[in-house]
């Protein structure tokens, strides 16, 4: 909260405008991250930005600021696919760890199977 | 004279009528007020013929348009094509069309959120396949040591059940592990010791599918993966907690029976359509039902007979002997696994959704 008095916000230098009380974006871009802000800024307008934050609750917005910071860097490293091309990656790592899964439970089932059946006959012989 | 005119009035008027045709046709080719994109339409200008985002935004899906113009904007799409080959531009668009849907859907995380469950359910498929191995390798011994010539089909049973840690005071814990086939430590004291194995009490009727399964949110913080979001120990908590991705996402929850109220109860409306999503989130509503189930069945197991629990494990494995090569064995035998609840169907979700990942199209 001192960065209303001391300096301006990121977005507000960036912006070359006063950043007064109740700016908005002053809580989430302290001017020590300038990028953070600029990049945001790039990909999806401070306009954009703002209207956004002012459509989530208060104790959302860190979250809401730093999910948008992250998918605007990621679309500035990758201008095709940026955030989607890692969950794309993701997705497949998804796909093939259940593969695996499945292919391994078979394995399983196997040996289960087999041990079960002598289990179970040496429990029946038991209560009989 | 007045023949002549006659026939040069009559020309015309058919002049007239096809210069009236030829305009409509125009303006229906290049945008004039049927024909824009959605993009020129929300902006109300005129749709040119090389118009960039024509061919994204068809008019008949405004809100696609709406939801990337209130993430990114016109002007800053048109700099991203700009800088692209044309071979990558409908690529970046459906990427784009994607992201700004995301946000749409869940305002706070966007595709964050989403990145952070693929994450989890990596890490959760991990540790069940950590699970899974290491009992592959115990009925491996275990078969190994049962082609020795010298155990007794009795001392076999039991060697089994103390190898796996069916005892009385192990009995909830290992129940836990079985189920989800989680390579979760039993407790804090015996870390390396993983027991998965079937239930041993049959599904009540009463009891909902994903009631059958214990699983504690606690657990999972004990272990390596431990995101933010997770540190809580009551899935109560994550259901209602909105300040992290989970809690949000659980408004998705397909099962409806502890959904909790609030601002993003709308997301269920089109849960179907955002198959990724869905998909996603699914495994974060198992968690919570997980977590509920384990202090019911806790309580279950309490009042339950120690033979009658053994009894039902045998049970249990002679179901299993009998479909042996079928999965739906498995499941009728100890429930329905997590496996085939939700990890399957999450696969078959994240299959599909991998699939509209990139071709997604009706989102009105």
């Amino acid at each position: 909260m001192s960065n209303y008095t001391n300096s301006p916000c990121a977005a507000c230098k960036f912006l070359r405008r006063k950043c007064t009380s109740d700016c908005v974006f002053a809580p989430y871009f302290p001017p020590e991250e300038p990028t953070k802000f600029a990049n945001v800024h790039r990909i999806f307008g401070a306009s954009n930005v703002s209207k956004i934050l002012q459509e989530v609750a208060p104790h959302q917005r860190e979250d809401a600021v730093n999910s948008l910071a992250y998918e605007a860097e990621a679309r500035l490293k990758d201008p095709v696919y940026g955030c989607v091309g890692a969950i794309s990656v993701l997705q497949r790592q998804v796909l093939r760890l259940q593969r695996e899964l499945e292919e391994t439970n078979a394995d399983l089932m196997r040996y289960a199977s087999c041990l079960g059946g002598e289990t179970t006959s040496a429990y029946g012989g038991r209560r009989g | 004279m007045s023949h002549v005119k006659h026939i040069h009035k009559g020309s015309l008027e058919r002049f007239l009528d096809l210069l009236l045709i030829a305009l409509f046709v125009l303006m229906t080719l290049k945008g004039g007020t049927s024909g824009a994109c959605a993009a020129c339409k929300y902006q109300r200008r005129r749709c040119a013929a090389d118009c960039p985002l024509a061919p994204y935004f068809p008019a008949e899906q405004p809100k696609l348009f709406q939801n990337v113009h209130r993430l990114f904007g016109v002007r800053s799409i048109v700099k991203i094509l700009e800088r692209l080959d044309e071979t990558q531009k409908p690529e970046a668009m459906k990427s784009i069309i994607f992201q700004s849907y995301v946000r749409d859907r869940s305002p706070v995380h966007g595709c964050l959120g989403v990145t952070q469950q693929l994450q989890y359910m990596i890490w959760l498929a991990e540790e069940e396949l950590k699970a899974v191995n290491s009992q592959l390798q115990l009925y491996r011994s275990q078969q190994h040591q049962h082609n020795g010539p010298t155990q007794t089909p009795h001392d076999h049973h039991n060697q089994m059940i103390h190898d796996l840690g069916l005892d009385n005071k192990h009995q909830e814990d290992v129940t836990s592990q079985l189920d989800l086939g989680m390579g979760l430590n039993l407790n804090n004291n015996q870390s390396n010791v993983v027991a998965p194995f079937f239930s041993p009490l049959p599904v009540s009727e009463t009891q909902q599918p994903q009631m059958s399964y214990t699983y504690s949110c606690s657990e999972v913080n004990n272990n390596v993966y431990s995101p933010p979001a997770y540190n809580t120990d009551s899935g109560k908590e994550i259901l209602t907690n909105n300040n992290n991705a989970w809690g949000v996402q659980n408004r998705y929850d397909m099962y409806n029976d502890n959904n909790g109220g609030g601002g993003f109860s709308n997301q269920n409306e089109n849960v179907h359509e955002m198959k990724s999503n869905n998909g996603v989130v699914g495994i974060q509503s198992q968690l919570v039902n997980l977590q509920m189930a384990s202090n019911h069945r806790q309580q279950e197991e309490e009042d339950a007979h120690e033979y009658d629990e053994i009894h039902q494990f045998l049970q249990i494995i002679d179901d299993r002997q009998s479909f042996a090569d079928s999965k739906e064995a498995y499941a009728s035998s100890s429930g329905e696994t997590l496996k085939e609840h939700n990890i399957d169907e999450i696969g078959e979700n994240e299959l599909r959704s991998a699939a509209t990942c990139f071709s997604l199209t009706s989102v009105n």
